[in-house]
């Protein structure tokens, strides 16, 4: 049987979330901003006519957001998440195996499952819209590359009707002709460049290379890239996404922290955070370290970084442990005298909670405690599950000076009782 | 919370045979939410569908997988706003009817626009 994969893609997905709770915003310009509402990360297509790139400094088309009124948002990271489960979880229904590739898109098999691929990706389509109010676009085809293809041209030709089969050769190649070959899945512009001077610079160009060439030339992954565009498939479909083998939080500040009392603050809720996402996929962390730094692109200013770390004497996943421990490495790194605008938590040395070794056989007293920090732990857990920020350690600080600006924040309409969309 | 449902009676005081004869704990996803990921909760904040026990405050179970037929209660996109009203067709036309006489309903004619949002299938009503 021909295998048939779909990648399923949701459109300007963060803006599309904000859009589902605020019909007046359905025909106008959105916009939402990166961390610390810096950048422009998602655009909605009256945003992008306009001709701002994603990535844009917000305050480089300050003219344009003011003369044609592009409503902007912060990032609204429990609304995203939320919404993002719901469209994989209606995913789950079509294919009997789904890889969640990211946020917003996802690979199916489907394989065997449908007769007729085009009719099947429509019906995903609207029934992904109609349940969670977040349009889609399907690619499909028999390799993860060409599928890919296939999602950027249903994206940027709506005559396809937002879903696009590449499992006709002919099809294929008509579409390959067009299009850049810097547009492929997995070819950087770095590699597009070197493509380019060698006079390959459409798809089809580069799917007709001789692979052993583009593997002598460039690496395996050009060469895998070449069968794949030919519909041999070379990657496959990663069902379970592997566990983080590290976790870092680390953040930029909305104004330059001076005092120690503010970074240990900062770090302890970064540590806090990053403990929340270790225990989420059941591991604990052997090794630790934090860093601060100032800003390296400020040249009047005098610069300093440094990191830290630290092997735990046991394993962990405790909070308390990793932010004592953090607090630690502040001291031995932090320096007066400086303006401080990054710092951030690493946690590695990543291994499954279940294989958590005794460390002394005779202190039983080590594993009581161990089994009293799970338990407050998981509890904590359940209570921010509930209660989001309900409880942390009381050393992540009260006034949060040193938070990232998220002036422009939409409601959780999703997680939070206090915040649902109100109907009249 | 979901709470604890008992098969057989339990005599109070008695330490505690009870345990045996837990079953299961009733949980009111189960009874209220049918697609998890189509439904979504909406607070009502007018008046105007007293009638139809919806009150101000009160939080609306949405699900938007339910087709909108006439006779459903429906949250709607109307004018840039979302707004809730007894879905009907009367004389060959749509009606977004309010369930208070002190409301008037809203045909729709052809130049309103109208997006059907989710259909309402259950109201949180705390005293």
């Amino acid at each position: 049987m021909a295998p048939l994969i779909a990648l399923v893609d949701c459109n300007n997905f963060y803006v599309s979330c904000e859009r589902v709770f605020r019909p007046d915003l359905w025909d106008k310009p959105v916009a939402v901003l990166s961390n610390n509402d810096g950048c422009i990360v998602s655009r909605s297509q009256e945003v992008k006519d306009l001709g701002i790139k994603t990535g844009t400094p917000v305050y480089q088309v300050r003219h344009l957001v003011n003369k044609h009124h592009i409503q902007l948002f912060s990032s609204n990271y429990a609304l995203y998440a939320d919404m993002s489960a719901r469209v994989m979880s209606l995913l789950e229904e079509f294919a009997p195996a789904v890889e969640v590739y990211s946020i917003d898109e996802a690979f199916l098999d489907l394989t065997g499952v449908c007769r007729d691929p085009v009719a099947y990706g429509q019906q995903i389509r609207a029934t992904v819209q109609r349940c969670t109010g977040i349009p889609v676009c399907l690619g499909l085809g028999p390799t993860k590359t060409l599928v890919k293809l296939a999602n950027y041209a249903a994206k940027k030709w709506p005559q396809t009707g937002g879903v696009l089969d590449l499992s006709d050769p002919v099809r294929r190649e008509r579409l390959m002709r067009i299009v850049p070959a810097g547009e492929v899945w997995g070819i950087g512009p770095r590699i597009a460049a070197r493509l380019n001077r060698l006079g390959i610079t459409t798809v089809w160009n580069l799917a007709s290379q001789p692979v052993e060439r583009m593997q002598a030339q460039f690496n395996v992954t050009v060469a895998r890239t070449v069968l794949e565009l030919n519909g041999i498939p070379c990657l496959e479909l990663e069902e379970m996404a592997p566990d983080k083998q590290q976790i870092v939080c680390s953040r930029s500040f909305s104004r330059r922290l001076t005092e120690y009392r503010e970074l240990s603050e900062a770090l302890a809720e970064f540590a806090s955070r990053a403990a929340e996402k270790l225990r989420s996929q059941q591991s604990v962390a052997g090794h630790l370290s934090v860093f601060i730094r100032t800003n390296p692109f400020n040249p009047q200013e005098p610069q300093y970084q440094r990191s830290a770390g630290v092997k735990l004497k046991a394993a962990t996943q405790d909070t308390r442990v990793l932010v004592g421990e953090t607090h630690r490495l502040l001291k031995e790194i932090f320096r007066t005298g400086y303006r401080y605008q990054k710092c951030g938590v690493q946690l590695s040395q990543i291994q499954p909670a279940s294989m958590q070794e005794q460390l002394d056989l005779f202190d039983l007293s080590m594993t009581i405690r161990q089994s009293d920090s799970q338990a407050l732990m998981q509890a904590m857990d359940r209570i921010n599950r509930r209660f989001p920020k309900g409880i942390a350690v009381a050393s992540t600080g009260f006034d949060k000076a040193w938070q990232s600006k998220v002036e422009r924040l939409s409601s959780r309409y999703t997680t939070d009782w206090r915040e649902l969309v109100g109907v009249k | 919370m979901p709470l604890p449902l008992f098969t057989g009676k339990v005599a109070a005081g008695f330490p505690s045979p009870a345990d045996d004869y837990i079953e299961k704990t009733l949980d009111l996803n189960e009874l209220l939410v049918r697609k998890p990921a189509a439904t979504f909760f909406a607070r009502a904040e007018g008046e105007s569908m007293l009638e139809a026990g919806i009150h101000p405050n009160d939080i609306l179970i949405v699900d938007r997988s339910l087709e909108p037929v006439p006779g459903k209660i429906v949250i709607c996109a109307l004018n840039g706003a979302l707004t809730v009203k007894r879905l009907l067709r009367r004389n060959g036309c749509w009606v977004l009817a309010a369930e208070n006489s002190a409301y008037a309903d809203i045909d729709l004619h052809e130049d309103l626009e109208l997006v059907i949002w989710g259909v309402v299938t259950a109201v949180i009503h705390l005293l």
